[in-house]
């Protein structure tokens, strides 16, 4: 195994009687990773995992060839470790500089002088440069966001594990954090959790469907969307053959489906249509979908 | 143009103005005939006023997005925790907030007693002062008051360190205050309340280890009420509690809390580290 990676091997998570993960096993390497899937499919806890922030109910897991059930290893991984959980609570009354100032004096940065000059730097890699006096509270949804993304980002670590690191960002700067992250990754392992298909889409060479707590696609994000290849129409009324089907802008329907059609106005399908498309057969078919696609 | 060139020495000097007169003038002398040496003192000169400006333009930004450090931090500080320690442990919310509420209630309750003298309001006193710090610990670790717990705990910093840093934050000041405050109520010597304080802290430290910190603090507060209430309903006095047999065994309630509380940190609730 490569020590520059994180690998989970027949990995479970239960909360009580709940079971939000089961059997998963995956390899990541230096390159972005995208997870998709619905609400409670299991990617925070799959996050949360790889994060040191919970130990798993079964299984192993490997974080750059360390073992995080081992107290030594854990600090270890933690120090080469960036992480943007789902939901960031920011104390009152703290600036963008104090917060993300404050997160570096728990990552070690001791010494002043360099610490202030890596806070100014992530803050001015998340486009936060000019408000770093500007207390939280004050702040956009967006802004609070990319603030709590900056923390992540000191040191410029070898893991970065991301929850949702787009929600409230705006277009312009979500392309500006995706040209950020691509560049990162080019020596770090990026994951990142999202419910945002063109995010994966742009960024990820890797992506990674979850549903139920367990892996229903694990592949490159061309190839998923080579599956929907032919099951994608424009058609003047919702068909009642497509699995999914919604109203355009144009005024015309986007029809997706399982089966393949040969008769009607094909489209380029989009990440967001084969995910769909997994997903309604998901819906149908249980854990076969994969194999039918 | 000469055969000799200034060593590395004697540029740093020059351009540092810290030779003497002779040599200064020495080598003005050599830089007006020496087109090699003039670029060596042009790139050192030029390379001194780009890291002169960026040092001043740091210390500029410093002055205004570094925050100045609060009363509470600048406290620790005076009594000797180092800058980084005492930020870390001023960053809790809970020093904020609930801090400020604790001691107002405990002032209000200490005025209470005073007014009411020295009968029930002892008892008022004796049932609230040695919970206040352990109310103000509990809430330390609450997400609810210190939301940013998430990213604290992913961190290389250990926990059990920030856990008593913030801990002995709050005896430090709690413990003081409770003295003073104790030195206005007649009757009472005002140390009395130090060992049951401590105590409870070490049962809420301890009792983390199972529920969270804040319901561990709750649940010892109503515990505390109710052995208060059922003494004054009973013994008519406080000194019972408080009279050498009593201070004893809050002294080995907290040891025994204590040990509890290390031999079991890895099961801290709220801070959900690893089991």
């Amino acid at each position: 195994m490569s020590t520059a990676s994180m690998s989970l091997r027949d990995v479970g998570r239960r909360y009580g009687a709940t079971r939000a993960l089961a059997g998963v096993t995956l390899e990541l390497h230096a390159g972005v990773t995208g997870l998709l899937g619905p609400n409670g499919a299991g990617k925070t806890t799959l996050l949360r995992l790889l994060a040191t922030a919970l130990p798993p109910t079964e299984g192993q897991v490997r974080v750059l060839g360390l073992d995080p059930g081992t107290p030594a290893e854990r600090t270890d991984i933690r120090r080469r470790l960036g992480y943007l959980p789902q939901e960031v609570g920011f104390p009152r009354g703290f600036t963008a500089f104090a917060f993300v100032d404050y997160v570096a004096l728990l990552k070690e940065w001791t010494q002043p002088a360099t610490r202030h000059a890596e806070v100014r730097r992530v803050l001015e890699v998340v486009g936060l440069g000019d408000l770093g006096s500007k207390r939280i509270r004050a702040m956009s949804g967006g802004q609070r966001r990319r603030v709590a993304l900056a923390q992540a980002l000191l040191g410029s670590p070898p893991v970065l594990i991301l929850d949702e690191p787009t929600t409230g960002v705006d277009p312009e700067q979500r392309v500006t954090l995706r040209t950020v992250l691509a560049e990162l990754a080019r020596t770090s392992i990026v994951v990142l959790s999202t419910h945002q298909t063109e995010d994966v889409a742009a960024l990820c060479e890797r992506v990674v469907v979850l549903d139920r707590g367990q892996v229903r696609y694990d592949g490159s994000v061309t190839e998923l969307v080579g599956r929907a290849a032919g099951r994608v129409w424009l058609a003047d009324e919702p068909d009642p053959a497509a699995t999914v089907s919604w109203r355009t802008g144009t005024g015309r329907y986007r029809n997706v489906a399982m089966q393949a059609r040969a008769d009607v106005d094909h489209v380029e399908p989009s990440l967001e249509d084969a995910y769909l498309l997994l997903r309604g057969g998901a819906a149908e078919s249980g854990s076969t979908v994969e194999a039918s696609l | 143009m000469t055969g000799w060139h200034l060593d590395d020495d004697a540029l740093r000097r020059y351009v540092d103005r810290t030779d003497g007169l002779a040599d200064g003038a020495s080598v003005e002398q050599h830089v007006m005939s020496c087109d090699a040496c003039r670029t060596r003192v042009n790139g050192a000169v030029q390379a001194e006023a780009a890291i002169d400006l960026a040092a001043v333009w740091s210390r500029t930004r410093d002055a205004v997005e570094v925050p100045r450090p609060s009363v509470f931090e600048r406290l620790l500080r005076i009594v000797g925790l180092p800058p980084h320690e005492a930020r870390m442990v001023a960053a809790a919310s809970a020093f904020r907030g609930v801090w400020l509420i604790g001691a107002c209630v405990l002032l209000g309750f200490a005025t209470l007693a005073a007014v009411i003298g020295n009968g029930r309001g002892l008892w008022l006193f004796l049932a609230f002062a040695p919970i206040v710090p352990c109310l103000v610990v509990g809430s330390s670790y609450d997400p609810r008051l210190d939301p940013a717990l998430e990213p604290e705990l992913v961190t290389p910093y250990p926990v059990l360190l920030l856990i008593l840093l913030r801990t002995i934050a709050v005896l430090a000041l709690a413990l003081p205050a409770v003295v003073l405050l104790g030195l206005v109520i007649p009757g009472l010597a005002p140390f009395v309340w130090l060992l049951p304080a401590v105590g409870f802290v070490a049962v809420v430290l301890a009792a983390s280890t199972w529920v969270s910190p804040l319901r561990a603090a709750i649940a010892t507060s109503c515990v505390w009420f109710l052995v208060v209430w059922r003494l004054a309903t009973r013994a008519g006095s406080p000194e019972t509690v408080l009279q050498a047999r009593g201070q004893v065994v809050f002294l080995a309630l907290a040891a025994v809390c204590f040990a509890v509380f290390v031999v079991r940190r890895r099961q801290l609730r709220q801070l959900r580290p690893w089991r």
